[in-house]
C-alpha cells in the first residue's frame, strides 16, 4: 500500500455539490483518496499530515481550454507592453505606458546583450499610447549597431530600427505594401503584416517555430501556468509533427512535470480525412499528461482587426465585413468529417456569422452522423446572443468564451467596432449560463496574459480599462466563474472525469491560494495571490 | 539570383491543383518548387517520383512539391534556404486567401522576384460564388488583384458568369486551352534551360532583342506604363544615363531597379490573340 497524505488547508473549495467546502484532502499515488476533515482517510490505513498548506485556500487546479504554447517562450524576448506582466520566473515587469519608457527599458536590456545580438521586444500595443508612433528613430537611440525589433502585441505589425531597414533594403526607393513611410518618403521603421516583416524576421533569425514544442518552451509554459495556478492547459493550434510527439512525451513525462498539456491539432495543411486520422492517431498515444485527439478549425479573423465575420449590421462606421480563414463550405466538410470518424474539435468563432455557420456545420454533422456526447466547442463565441446559446443547448455544444476582451479591448469595441449596444452583449456567458450550455472562460494567452482568476473577474465584473461597466445584464456570479475556470472548462476537454473538482478519485491537482476567492469583494477576485499548485499530490509552490 | 515566385490563386475546385499537376508534367526543364496546401489531389506519374516525404515530394525531372505544414513564410524561407535554390517558386494560395498578401511577400524580400498572380476562376460555379454574400467578397478579390486570369472548366463563359463579373467589375477570364503550355505564363527565366522553346503554342506571342536602345530610369518608367493590353511580361536589361537598369513586368505589375548586369536585351511575352510581335516592337522603339 503505497503512502497517504492528507494536507490540510484553510479552506479547500472543491466544486463537489455534495461537500462543496472541507478542511482536509487526503492523497494516494497523486489521486485524491478522500475529503473531509482531518480523519477524511483513517479508515484506509496509517496516514501522514502534510500542514504546509494549512495557511492557504485550496482549489481545483484551475484549466485553461484555449491559450497558446508561446505564452511562456515569449519570455525569452524583452517585454515592452502597456500592462504589467510576470514572466516565467515569477519576475514582475512594469508596464510601459510612454515610448520613452519603451526605449530606456529596452536600453538596458541591450547592455546585457552580447555584441551584435538583435534586441527583439513583444508585446508593444499603439491602441494605449497617445504619443507620436513608435519610429526608427526611437529604436536607434536604443542601438545603431545592432538590430533592434519591436513586435506589437497582434503580432501582425512591428517596428524595426534603421539598420534592420539597411539589412533588407528598405529605403526612400521601396514601393511595399506595408513598409510606412514619412512625409519625406522615408520608412518610418514600422512594418506591417507578415510580408512586410518576413524579411527582417529571416535575417535576424527570428523564427516562431522555436517558440512551441522546443523543450525549452514546454517548460516554461509550465511554469507560467503554475504561477496562475494552472494545472492543465491546452495548446490550441498545434502543428504536430512526429519528431514533435518524441518532445512533447518526453518533456511531459519528466516526473517534476507539473502540468497536464492538452496539445489541439490545427486542422490544416492536409485533406479532412487524413487530419481526422492523424487526430486519433495522435489520441491513441496520449499519456496522463500529454492529452491528444481533438482539431482546432479556423474560421474568421478578429473583431478588433475588423476581420471577423459580423452577421447585419455589420460593423460601425461603414467598416467592410471580416475574412473567412477557411471558406464556409470547407468547414463543412471538416465538421462532417470530424464528426464521422469521432474526432473533437474545437471551432475558433468570433463573429455571429462564423459562430452561426459553425453551428449550421454542426447541425449538418450530426444529423449525417449522429453523435450525441462529441462535446464539440466553439472558441471565442464573441457575439453569440441567446438565439445561438440555445442552438448551441439542443446540440449539445460547448462555449469557451473570451472574457478577457472585455477588460482590453471593451472599450475600443463599444467605440470603433461593433458600437455600444453589441459591445455590451459581447462574450455573453449570462447568456450562455441562463441557456443551460457548458460555459468556460479564457485568456487566448499569450494574446492576454494567462490568468484564470482574472478571466474570471473579467467575466464577474465585465469593468474595461476605461473602468465603466460593459454590459452589467451580462455579468456572472463569482462561483459561477470559478466553475467555469474548472469544471466547465474540464467539460470542455472531456476531462471532467479525472480533473476539474477536488472529489475521491479524481487527480490531485489544486491550485494553492493566498486568500479565498469567494470571500473577498468580487472586484478584489483578481487579486487573490496564487501561491502555487499540487500537481498530482507533489506540492509547487511559486 | 532572385528567385521567381508566382501565386496560383482560386477558390476551392477552380482547378488550381489541375494547373500543378500540368506544371509538374510539362517538359520545361526548370527545377520548379512548388508549395501546395496539401497533396490531396496532386497526381504525379509514379515513374517520375523520386522520393516522397511526409511533406516533400522530389520528381527526377529536379522539381520539388511541398506542403506548407507549420504556415507559408517558414516554407518560404525554407525555399530560399534550400541547395540548390529552385528556378521558380509557385505557392497554391488557399482556396480563400487573398494572393495579394503573398505576392507581396515577393516584392518585400529581396531575395525573391515577383512573377505574377495567376487566377483560376471556375467557369461552371462562378457565377454563383460571385453572388454568395458569404464569400463573394474574397473571390472578387482573388480576381481582381491577379495578373492573368483563367477560366476553367468550359469554353466559353456562361451569360450568368459574364454578368456576376460585370457586376463586380471584373473582366472576361481567358481561357487556357488544355494543350497549352503554362510555363511561359510564369517563367522569369526565359530563355528556358536546355534550348527548349519558350513559345511554341499559338496563345502566346513572343519578342526579344538584344540591343534595347538606351534610356533614363524615367523614359523607361514612361514605357512601361504606356505599355500594350496583352502584354503581359518584359524581363531584361536597359543601359542609359542612369546606369544598366532591371526591368520587370508581369501583368500589372512593374519594376525597375538599378542592376550590375553588363549586357543589355530584353524580352516579352504577350497573348497572341490581343497583339502581335510587331506591335511589341514598335511600342518599344516608341512609334
Amino acid at each position: 500500500m503505497s503512502e497517504i497524505t492528507v494536507f490540510a488547508a484553510q479552506k479547500i473549495i472543491t466544486m463537489d455539490p455534495s461537500r462543496p467546502e472541507a478542511t482536509h484532502v487526503a492523497v494516494q499515488d497523486g489521486k485524491i483518496l478522500a475529503v473531509g476533515g482531518a480523519d477524511c482517510a483513517d479508515a484506509s490505513g496509517p496516514v501522514s499530515h502534510d500542514n504546509s498548506l494549512a495557511g492557504h485556500v485550496l482549489m481545483p487546479g484551475f484549466v485553461e481550454g484555449h491559450a497558446h504554447m508561446m505564452a511562456g517562450s515569449m519570455w525569452q524576448f524583452a517585454y515592452a507592453g502597456y500592462h504589467d506582466r510576470i514572466d516565467p520566473q515569477g519576475k514582475l515587469h512594469k508596464g510601459m505606458t510612454d515610448i520613452n519608457a519603451v526605449v530606456s527599458r529596452l536600453r538596458d536590456y541591450a547592455n546585457d546583450l552580447p555584441e551584435g545580438a538583435p534586441v527583439v521586444a513583444w508585446g508593444f500595443d499603439p491602441i494605449f499610447l497617445t504619443s507620436e508612433r513608435l519610429n526608427r528613430h526611437h529604436l536607434d537611440s536604443i542601438a545603431t549597431d545592432r538590430p533592434v525589433m519591436v513586435m506589437f502585441s497582434n503580432f501582425h505589425l512591428m517596428c524595426v530600427n534603421s539598420q534592420c531597414l539597411d539589412m533588407v533594403g528598405y529605403s526612400h526607393e521601396t514601393n511595399v505594401e506595408g513598409v510606412l513611410k514619412d512625409p519625406n518618403g522615408d520608412p518610418t521603421g514600422e512594418l506591417q503584416e507578415m510580408a512586410a516583416m518576413f524579411p527582417v524576421m529571416r535575417r535576424t533569425g527570428l523564427d516562431f517555430r522555436g517558440l512551441s514544442q522546443t523543450p525549452e518552451a514546454v517548460k516554461t509554459y509550465a511554469d507560467v501556468c503554475r504561477l496562475a495556478g494552472v494545472t492543465t492547459i491546452t495548446d490550441l493550434f498545434s502543428h504536430m509533427e512526429e519528431e514533435d510527439l518524441a518532445v512533447l512525451t518526453q518533456v511531459t513525462g519528466q516526473d517534476d512535470f507539473g502540468l497536464r498539456l492538452v496539445p489541439v491539432l490545427a486542422a490544416v495543411g492536409a485533406p479532412p480525412q487524413e487530419i481526422a486520422d492523424k487526430a486519433n492517431r495522435l489520441g491513441k498515444q496520449s499519456t496522463d499528461k500529454l492529452r491528444m485527439g481533438a482539431v482546432k478549425l479556423m474560421t474568421d479573423g478578429s473583431i478588433q482587426g475588423w476581420t471577423a465575420r459580423v452577421k447585419w449590421p455589420g460593423y460601425v462606421g461603414g467598416h467592410p465585413n471580416g475574412l473567412w480563414n477557411t471558406p464556409p463550405e470547407q468547414i463543412f466538410d471538416l465538421c462532417e468529417t470530424m464528426q464521422a470518424n469521432g474526432v473533437q474539435m474545437h471551432i475558433h468563432v468570433n463573429g455571429d456569422e462564423a459562430s452561426s455557420v459553425s453551428l449550421d456545420a454542426l447541425e449538418a454533422a450530426s444529423r449525417k452522423h449522429p453523435w450525441p456526447s462529441a462535446r464539440h466547442v466553439l472558441q471565442h463565441c464573441q457575439m453569440m446572443g441567446p438565439d445561438q446559446f440555445r442552438r448551441c443547448v439542443e446540440m449539445n455544444v460547448c462555449t469557451n468564451i473570451f472574457s478577457n476582451h472585455i477588460w482590453y479591448f471593451g472599450d475600443q469595441h463599444a467605440a470603433l467596432t461593433i458600437g455600444e449596444d453589441r459591445a455590451t452583449r459581447m462574450d455573453a456567458a449570462r447568456s450562455a449560463l441562463d441557456a443551460g450550455v457548458n460555459v468556460a472562460l479564457h485568456s487566448d494567452a499569450p494574446v492576454t496574459p494567462l490568468g484564470p482568476l482574472f478571466t474570471a473577474w473579467c467575466a464577474v465584473n465585465r469593468q474595461t480599462m476605461s473602468g465603466r461597466t460593459l454590459g452589467e445584464e451580462q455579468r456572472i456570479t463569482v462561483d459561477e466563474a470559478l466553475y467555469a475556470i474548472t469544471l466547465g472548462a474540464a467539460y470542455t476537454l472531456k476531462l471532467d472525469a479525472e480533473i476539474g473538482s477536488i472529489e475521491a478519485g479524481k487527480r490531485a491537482d489544486f491550485a494553492v491560494l493566498g486568500d479565498d476567492p469567494t470571500a473577498v469583494d468580487p472586484m478584489a477576485l483578481k487579486d487573490v495571490p496564487v501561491s502555487g499548485i499540487v500537481f498530482g499530490g507533489q506540492v509547487q509552490m511559486n | 539570383m532572385r528567385l521567381p515566385l508566382t501565386v496560383i490563386s482560386g477558390y476551392l475546385g477552380a482547378g488550381k491543383t489541375t494547373l500543378i499537376n500540368r506544371l509538374l508534367a510539362e517538359d520545361h526543364g526548370l527545377r520548379l518548387m512548388i508549395l501546395v496546401n496539401d497533396f490531396g489531389a496532386i497526381n504525379i506519374d509514379a515513374a517520375l517520383i523520386e522520393s516522397r516525404q511526409d511533406d516533400t515530394i522530389s520528381l527526377s525531372n529536379g522539381c520539388v512539391c511541398c506542403t506548407m505544414g507549420a504556415g507559408l513564410y517558414m516554407a518560404l524561407g525554407d525555399a530560399l534556404d534550400r541547395t540548390p535554390r529552385p528556378d521558380h517558386l509557385i505557392v497554391e494560395a488557399s482556396g480563400i486567401a487573398d494572393p495579394a498578401s503573398i505576392a507581396n511577400a515577393a516584392i518585400a524580400e529581396p531575395d525573391l522576384s515577383y512573377a505574377g498572380i495567376i487566377t483560376l476562376v471556375d467557369g461552371l460555379n462562378g457565377a454563383d460564388l460571385l453572388r454568395d454574400a458569404l464569400i463573394a467578397p474574397q473571390v472578387a478579390q482573388q480576381i481582381k488583384v491577379a495578373d492573368m486570369v483563367l477560366m476553367t472548366k468550359c469554353e466559353v463563359p456562361s451569360g450568368a458568369l459574364a454578368q456576376a463579373l460585370d457586376d463586380h467589375g471584373l473582366c472576361i477570364p481567358r481561357i487556357l486551352q488544355s494543350d497549352a503550355p503554362v510555363v511561359p505564363l510564369l517563367s522569369d527565366v526565359l530563355p528556358l534551360p536546355k534550348g527548349r522553346p519558350t513559345a511554341p503554342h499559338p496563345l502566346y506571342v513572343q519578342w526579344n532583342t538584344d540591343a534595347p536602345s538606351e534610356m533614363s530610369r524615367e523614359q523607361v518608367k514612361a514605357r512601361l506604363q504606356d505599355r500594350p493590353e496583352g502584354l503581359y511580361r518584359v524581363k531584361g536589361f536597359v543601359d542609359g544615363p542612369d546606369g544598366m537598369l532591371e526591368v520587370h513586368v508581369v501583368g500589372k505589375h512593374m519594376d525597375i531597379r538599378s542592376s550590375t548586369a553588363t549586357t543589355p536585351a530584353l524580352v516579352a511575352l504577350g497573348l497572341s490573340d490581343r497583339l502581335t510581335a510587331d506591335q511589341i516592337d514598335s511600342w518599344w522603339r516608341g512609334c
